[in-house]
Formats: structure tokens, C-alpha cells, sequence
């Protein structure tokens, strides 16, 4: 049954890291940009959960709201006031201003909060756990919320992107700017969408992370964020089912690696087999090569 | 017949390269107008300026009775521009249904008997509505980018080389449908490589050279002018 457990851990770990994933690759498919500020809007997220709910003792849903609320506001306007005035400026610019950002909510967090750790309310300890095969298995509340979570999600924004006129908008957008104006689509506003998504999924994803690893710092985002984004490469950047399955697979690999090979060794493990991915296929496991006809 | 579009004396660089010069003409409401001109000579710049995707430094650029030089670009479409642009740019990893709806963004709902109308035009299209819109071959590109164009309700139709890569069979049916759409009101503005096509179905043409207007005319004279036939008809 350890096996399972294992699993289990893994794609709980995962669900997270498809949460983040979500926001890189639906940011990158519409801004073609690396946001790598994304892991940093986890950490902000967490942050504002934990004052909310131990400063201002609100109660575990609306102090996940105030974080989500929060967050996109946040993305909204990174977006606004550091990326948008480059729309027109080469992708190294946008990628050196990104990782600026990153360090900006890094060490505005650390003057807010202090570089100390800080222990996470469990927010999702009241969630009863699953029990199976007669109680040889048992599945934790947050591991089973991870997974719905993410699942939900999921759903969601599938349906958005495939069935809406907003969501089919936004595809438009991430192919081709120009053509997408010319059918009226504003593309600034749905740029500023797609962040607001994206950082509001990230603050979902920094309250599962630090409910399942309770340990709060400025640098928390970091790793998960860095992770996430392989993940959404893995899986092929700019494909929402790329980074469920990167997410997924990523989780797994990382707990399986941690638990039958070697703590120290699992990420260069699992970036190890990222890059043999990318190797036999560059576009990621799901990703679409593109063709134009002439 | 009352102008529809006036453009006057655009300036348009590509930053310090200078495309086109102090161009103005205009468009009468009704009209098929063309413009020709060599490789580079600023045709489709000057057709990107007028729908906003570019800007110009100088003059303005008037739809009916409308400044459009202070519209964002996507803004122009609903005032009844529409720009079939060079090389389709249909959306290829959305069905053909939906680069349709794409097309009606701005009308909200989309109608199905817009779509019917579409479909009536280009049944090819309607075969197809459920296929990736990047697995068409180029002649259904093309007549995906112009139904898309028309799920707007243009006024004034701007097709950028609607002939480009086709074979001559598909030209002749690409030019039949301008002259139909033409017949049912709307006024086009047609750029073209293929110059005696599209002189032929014009009832005006400018001529561009690097930037410049360079000669002007009905369909006829300008069909008829040495120079012209020199320079673009091939002898
Ligand atoms: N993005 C750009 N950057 C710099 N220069 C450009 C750009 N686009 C066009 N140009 C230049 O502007 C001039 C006009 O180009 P334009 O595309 O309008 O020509 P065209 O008449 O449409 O030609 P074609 O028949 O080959 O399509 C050309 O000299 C071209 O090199
Ligand atoms: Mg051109």
C-alpha cells in the first residue's frame, strides 16, 4: 500500500504544481512571455492568507478569498505598470523584468513579514480523510482537496477556452495579436485577463501549497514556482491539458524519487528527465507543433 | 456617390524607414477600388494603416464622415472596416465555426443566419465547420479569412492579395465572389499583385510605387496605359 500512498502523495503534490503551471502557460500562450514573478505571487498569496487569518481572524474561506482577490489584483497590475510598457521591447527585456519583479515581491516581502519562517494556519484540517480498502489506505482532507482543486480547475478552464466567447477570444489572442484586433478583440484588456486568471489561480495554489507544507518564508514560491514551470514546459507550454499532465507527472515523479531513490537526488532527477523530454520532444508532452501554410 | 473612405496625405515609417509618403486617395461608397503596385511599395502598409494596426504620422485617415486616426485598431471593425489581411492569418488552431464567430466578435451572439450566409457562399466551408482551420488547404484559408471578414457586416470590405498562392481556377472563383459581394453592397478595396484581374473588376485604380501615388484612373484606362502595362501587365 505504500505504493499507493505514494501515488497519492504525488498526484496531490502535482495538482498543486498544475495550479501554478496553469498560470505560466496560459500567461506565456497569451503574452509569449516566462513570468517568472508567478511563483512570487504564490508566496504573496500565502502571506495574505496567513494575516488574514491571524491577524485579522477571518475565517479559512474568506481569508482565501481576500488572498485570491488580492493576488489578481497583484497580477493585474505587474502587468500593467512592468510588462505592458514593454509589449513592443525583445523577450530578454521582458525576461529580465520579470525576474526584477520577482525579486521586488520577494524582498518586499521579507521588509513586511521578516526573513523568519512562518507556520501556516491549517486552514484544511478540518477536512476528513478518505479511507480505503477497508482502512488500509487512507487519503488525507488536503491531498484529496489538492486533487479536486485541481481537477475543478481544470475543468473550468477548459470549458472557458473552449466554449466562451471571452475564452475563444483569448485563444484568438494567443495566436495572433493582429488578426485578433482586427475582429475587435481589445488585447490589452484580455492580456490583463489572463494575468488576473493566472495570478488568482496562483493564490489558490499558494494556500494548498502552504496548507501541505505549513512553512512560510518570502522565498517559498520559489522552488514550487520554478517546478511549476517545468511542469507547464514538460507538458508543452501554452496546452492546459500540457499542464495538468506535466503537474501531474512532475508530482508524482518527485515523491516517487523521494521515496525509492533519494531525497538529495529527486530534483536533479526530475529536471534530468525534463530535459531528456525535451530532447526526443522539444514542443513538451502535449505541445503542438505549429505549421503555416504559405 | 458620397466618400466613404478619404485618406489624407498618410506618412507611415517602420522605424526610420519611410513607407509610404504623403499618400491620399479615396473610396466612393459602392465602388470597387484597387490598389497596385511592385513588391515593397507600401500596400498593405498603407491598407494596415487604414485599419489601425498601424499608425501614421501625418493626415488622417476618414471613414464615413469619421476620424478614425484617434481609434484604437480594435475599434475600427465596428464601424463597419473590415481587413481580409496578406498571407489570411486565420486563427489555425481554431475550427473554421469558430474563426467565424472570431469574425462576429463584435455583434456578441453570432446569428446563425449570418453563418447560413457564410456557408452559402463558401460551401466548402460549411463541410468543414468542425475542422482545425490549420489543416485547410490555402484556398480554403482564403475563403475562411474573407467569410470571416463578412461575419462583420463590413461596409467597406480591404482585401490584402485575397489570390495569393492559388491556382488560377481559385483566383476565378476568389474574383467571382469580390464581384458578388460587390453586387450586394459592399464596397471593396482590393490590393492585388494579379493588376489585370484586379483592374478589370475595379471601377478605379491607384497606382503605388515605393510609397508614392503615382498614377490614378478608371479600371479601363489605367488597363489601357503603355506605362502601366509595362510595368505591371506584362508587356
Ligand atoms: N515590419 C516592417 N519593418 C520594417 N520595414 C517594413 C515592415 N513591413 C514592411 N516594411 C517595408 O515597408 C515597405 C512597404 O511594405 P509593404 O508590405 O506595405 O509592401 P507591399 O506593397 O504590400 O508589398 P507586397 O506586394 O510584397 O506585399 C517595404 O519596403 C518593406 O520592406
Ligand atoms: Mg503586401
Amino acid at each position: 500500500m505504500s505504493f499507493l500512498t505514494n501515488l497519492i502523495n504525488g498526484l496531490s503534490l502535482g495538482s498543486v504544481y498544475a495550479i501554478i503551471a496553469l498560470g505560466y502557460t496560459m500567461v506565456y500562450g497569451i503574452a509569449k512571455m516566462l513570468n517568472f514573478a508567478h511563483g512570487d505571487v504564490i508566496m504573496i498569496g500565502g502571506y495574505v492568507c496567513f494575516v488574514s487569518v491571524m491577524s485579522l481572524g477571518l475565517g479559512a474561506i474568506p481569508s482565501i478569498l481576500l488572498a485570491i482577490i488580492l493576488c489578481t489584483l497583484l497580477g493585474i497590475l505587474v502587468e500593467r505598470l512592468a510588462y505592458k510598457p514593454l509589449r513592443q521591447a525583445p523577450s530578454l527585456a521582458v525576461l529580465i523584468t520579470a525576474i526584477g519583479v520577482s525579486y521586488f515581491l520577494q524582498n518586499a516581502a521579507l521588509l513586511i513579514w521578516g526573513s523568519a519562517g512562518k507556520v501556516f494556519p491549517s486552514l484544511l484540517d478540518g477536512i476528513p480523510s478518505l479511507q480505503l480498502f477497508d482502512g488500509q489506505l487512507t487519503v488525507s482532507g488536503k491531498a484529496l482537496v489538492n486533487i479536486v482543486v485541481c481537477l475543478i480547475t481544470m475543468t473550468v478552464l477548459t470549458l472557458f477556452t473552449g466554449k466562451t466567447r471571452v475564452g475563444k477570444a483569448m485563444r484568438a489572442v494567443s495566436e495572433d495579436k493582429g488578426a485578433a484586433q482586427l475582429m475587435g478583440i481589445n488585447v490589452d484588456a484580455t492580456i490583463s485577463l489572463t494575468f488576473a486568471i493566472g495570478s488568482g489561480l496562483a493564490a489558490v495554489a499558494g494556500v494548498l501549497l502552504c496548507s501541505t507544507y505549513p512553512m512560510l518564508m518570502p522565498t517559498t514560491g520559489s522552488m514550487p514556482g520554478i517546478k511549476a514551470f517545468t511542469a507547464a514546459v514538460f507538458g508543452g507550454i501554452g496546452s492546459i491539458p500540457g499542464a495538468l499532465l506535466g503537474g501531474l507527472l512532475l508530482g508524482v515523479l518527485e515523491i516517487f524519487c523521494n521515496a525509492y531513490i533519494s531525497q538529495e537526488l529527486s530534483n536533479a532527477i526530475v529536471f534530468g528527465v525534463l530535459i531528456i523530454v525535451l530532447l526526443v520532444r522539444p514542443t513538451g508532452l502535449l505541445g503542438k507543433p505549429i505549421r503555416e501554410k504559405v | 456617390m458620397d466618400t466613404i473612405l478619404k485618406v489624407d496625405d498618410i506618412n507611415v515609417f517602420y522605424g526610420s524607414i519611410h513607407a509610404i509618403k504623403g499618400v491620399s486617395f479615396e473610396v466612393k461608397q459602392g465602388e470597387i477600388v484597387t490598389l497596385i503596385g511592385a513588391n515593397g511599395a507600401g500596400k498593405s502598409t498603407t491598407l494596415n494603416t487604414i485599419s489601425g494596426l498601424l499608425h501614421s504620422k501625418t493626415g488622417g485617415v476618414t471613414f464615413m464622415g469619421e476620424d478614425l486616426s484617434k481609434t484604437p485598431c480594435h475599434k475600427v471593425v465596428s464601424k463597419g472596416l473590415a481587413l481580409v489581411p496578406e498571407g489570411r492569418r486565420v486563427f489555425l488552431q481554431m475550427t473554421v465555426q469558430e474563426n467565424l464567430e472570431m469574425g462576429a466578435y463584435i455583434r456578441g451572439k453570432v446569428n446563425p443566419d449570418d453563418l447560413e450566409h457564410v456557408f452559402q457562399r463558401f460551401p466548402r466551408l460549411k463541410e468543414r465547420r468542425k475542422q482545425i482551420a490549420g489543416t485547410l488547404s490555402g484556398g480554403e484559408q482564403q475563403m475562411l479569412a474573407m467569410g470571416r471578414a463578412l461575419m462583420s457586416h463590413p461596409k467597406l470590405l480591404m482585401l490584402d492579395e485575397p489570390s495569393m498562392g492559388l491556382a488560377p481556377i481559385l483566383v476565378e472563383q476568389i474574383f467571382d465572389i469580390i464581384q458578388e459581394l460587390h453586387k450586394d453592397g459592399t464596397t471593396i478595396l482590393l490590393v492585388e499583385q494579379n493588376a489585370r484581374a484586379a483592374l478589370h473588376i475595379a471601377d478605379r485604380g491607384y497606382v503605388l510605387e515605393t510609397g508614392k501615388i503615382v498614377t490614378t484612373g478608371t479600371g479601363a484606362e489605367l488597363l489601357d496605359s503603355p506605362a502601366i502595362k509595362k510595368a505591371y501587365l506584362g508587356g
